[in-house]
């Protein structure tokens, strides 16, 4: 089969319905701007976005060009595996909300760092922020060969073009909301997205023959034999045991490490509105999760049955080929301006964490008596230039946009996720197991990645470069580290003379919501020797050879 | 020490595990090879009850714990008070 070059054929449609969204957007990020009458209103949003804008925004910058291209794309390529590899993402805002979100949002946080700061100290926060800093560059570096790749289509120009043009717009648009104008975007951005992605997608089932078009995301069983015939192994599981393990250190918990989710957390106007908005983040995450799953069943099976070949550069594209034959040019450029719309509220996330991270976690501690005004020229600096950074990346993509994005994923989880846990529910954790857990343990993740040296990965192929192999290794890794050095190191008298280790233990029972303190809560040297236990146990098992 | 802080170990322990299982449903099905290939509502049993899972159930899971973790809120900031006016 011969594999055909896809490329819009009238970009008119396209441009206008993408220009009249920027436009729109542009205007809620201005006239959210004007509401931030603050640096801390302009990282969040005043506190006080509620219940649903706040669950649809969660949604949406989870979302990601990802959900339009990324996942289609490795659908084609892995078929069912990669579905439950999404499945457990709908799980990071409930797990953020039960672990740490609740606790963060009580202390008044910005972001996990400023935790990491108050409960570890400057020094591991600076390590734990350069880490912060890489994995949201990895996560918008996704995005934007995403933008790029939808404006290489829609225009008809190369792909350095599109991405520079892309980047500069939405670096643009985010530096002027702020969180407010990200916020209120992100809502509007997730119901466009949400249309533009199961509508069109209820046409494409009719249109290949399927009765259940008028529900996509779970209505599509009368295709099931015909798929089965044109891919036998579609439904196959084909990996072991090792593979679906890896994605609970890998996804599970890396994305209870991402800072731009838990900031989600922090925009709320109180506990139970953070709370409400969870619920109303599971329904809309699912709805179009669950459609995603049934685009992607339905470009393997028009992969396999229509005799147009997709070349792999073009299986980001999948979203758009379909409702490029299967639908209307108009309905296409709502599409594309819907990808559009998920890229920019993740990218816009992402920006924002950077922004947060460098101003409020590194420059206003270096810092701590600049002038309001400053500051938000360093949030605006900070903006511009993680928008940079991503695009320069972005100049030299990985064959899969979303590749990018999940090794961040395992980073975050190596690097952010054990250290807040730890930190939340365990008093004996202190500021020497928090730093020789996140070097050692994050160095390590770096190191066994394919991209820096391709001898020493765990396991080879596609595990080792989306950080499932290596997460399997370091996660427990740094919980090992964090729990024995913190309870070897609690021991000896002339160490901990030399830490707040006291105050550090107030601070949990504070941000618990306990007025009064008490040293048995959250102080168990059993549940301590457990985590290292068992994490030890899943160390040695990730470096035994097979299972993958 | 009190049965707030005893409810709220256990609440995040027994939530964080039925969080895992909505979400990981599919390291069942490759633990035990047998449970694959049944059809439930024309899908294969090893596609269709892990999507359910992770998005109808974990709805109704993520619900009870909204509910339960609220209430649970509302108790330590009682406890507080009562704590205070005690002093």
């Amino acid at each position: 089969m011969e594999a055909q070059k896809w490329a819009l054929e009238s970009p008119t449609l396209g441009i206008i319905f993408v220009g009249g969204s920027f436009i729109i957007f542009y205007l809620i990020g201005w006239y959210s701007q004007k509401a931030a009458k603050s640096s801390t209103d302009y990282w969040t949003a005043g506190r006080s976005i509620g219940a649903v804008t706040n669950g649809l925004g969660m949604a949406s910058s989870y979302m990601s060009l990802a959900t339009f291209m990324g996942v289609t794309a490795l659908i084609l390529k892995l078929k069912v595996p990669f579905v439950y590899m999404w499945i457990q993402f709908a799980l990071s805002i409930p797990l953020i909300t039960l672990w740490y979100g609740t606790p963060l949002r009580r202390m008044g946080a910005f972001t996990p760092a400023q935790f990491v700061r108050e409960r570890y100290g400057l020094r591991t926060s600076y390590i734990v922020v350069i880490f912060m800093i890489l994995i949201m560059v990895m996560y918008a570096l996704g995005q934007m060969i995403g933008v790029a790749k939808v404006f290489e289509m829609l225009f008809g120009i190369n792909y350095t073009v599109a991405l520079v043009c892309g980047g500069a717009l939405i670096v643009g648009y985010v530096t002027i909301g702020g969180m407010y104008g990200t916020s209120y975007n992100a809502a509007f951005q997730m119901i466009l997205m949400g249309i533009a992605f199961i509508i069109p997608l209820g046409a494409i089932m009719k249109a290949m023959g399927g009765t259940g078009w008028y529900f996509p995301p779970l209505l599509y069983s009368d295709m099931v034999p015909a798929m089965l015939e044109a891919v036998p192994d579609f439904f196959d599981m084909k990996y072991g045991f090792k593979w679906y393990f890896s994605l609970i250190p890998c996804f599970t918990l890396g994305a209870m490490g991402l800072p731009h989710l838990g900031m989600r957390i922090y925009t709320a106007s109180n506990l139970k509105s953070a709370r409400g908005a969870m619920v109303w983040f599971t329904f809309f995450c699912g709805i179009v999760f669950c459609s995603t799953y049934t685009m992607g069943f339905s470009g393997v099976y028009f992969q396999a049955t229509s005799g147009s070949g997709i070349a792999p550069t073009d299986f980001d594209k999948i979203t758009l080929i379909l409702n490029s034959v299967y639908n209307p040019a108009w309905v296409l450029a709502f599409v594309i301006a819907g990808a559009i719309a998920a890229g920019l509220s993740t990218i816009s996330a992402n920006l924002m964490a950077i922004g947060a991270l460098i101003a409020q976690d590194i420059i206003a501690t270096i810092k701590p008596d600049l002038s309001d005004k400053t500051m938000k020229i360093i949030g605006y600096g900070a903006i511009g230039g993680g928008g940079l950074a991503s695009i320069l990346i972005a100049l030299n993509p990985p064959t899969f946009l979303v590749v990018s994005i999940l090794w961040a994923f395992g980073l975050a989880g190596v690097t952010v996720a054990p250290l807040v846990i730890l930190g939340v529910w365990w008093k004996q954790a202190n500021r020497y197991g928090a730093t020789v857990a996140v070097l050692g343990a994050g160095l390590t993740y770096v190191a066994v990645s394919p991209y820096l040296f391709p001898n020493i990965v765990i396991a080879g192929g596609l595990p080792a470069k989306v950080g499932m192999s290596g997460s399997l290794l370091c996660v427990p890794l740094c919980f090992f580290l964090h729990t024995t050095v913190s309870m070897i190191t609690d021991r000896v008298p002339a160490l901990m003379a030399k830490i707040p280790h006291q105050q550090d233990k107030m601070l949990v029972d504070r941000i618990h919501g306990w007025s009064e303190y008490s040293e048995e809560r959250y102080n168990s040297t059993g549940a301590g020797l457990i985590v290292a236990g068992v994490s030890l146990f899943i160390c040695i098992w990730a470096l035994l050879p097979g299972g993958w | 020490m009190n049965s707030a802080y005893k409810k709220e170990i256990r609440y995040t322990l027994i939530f964080s595990a039925l969080l895992l299982i909505c979400g990981h449903l599919g390291l069942l099905f490759v633990a035990f090879p047998s449970l694959q290939g049944h059809m439930i509502f024309g899908f294969p049993s090893q596609y269709i009850i892990p999507v359910v899972m992770g998005w109808l159930v974990l709805m109704v899971v993520v619900g009870v714990q909204a509910k339960l973790t609220n209430a649970l809120d509302d108790e330590i900031e009682a406890l507080n008070e009562s704590t205070e006016t005690t002093q």
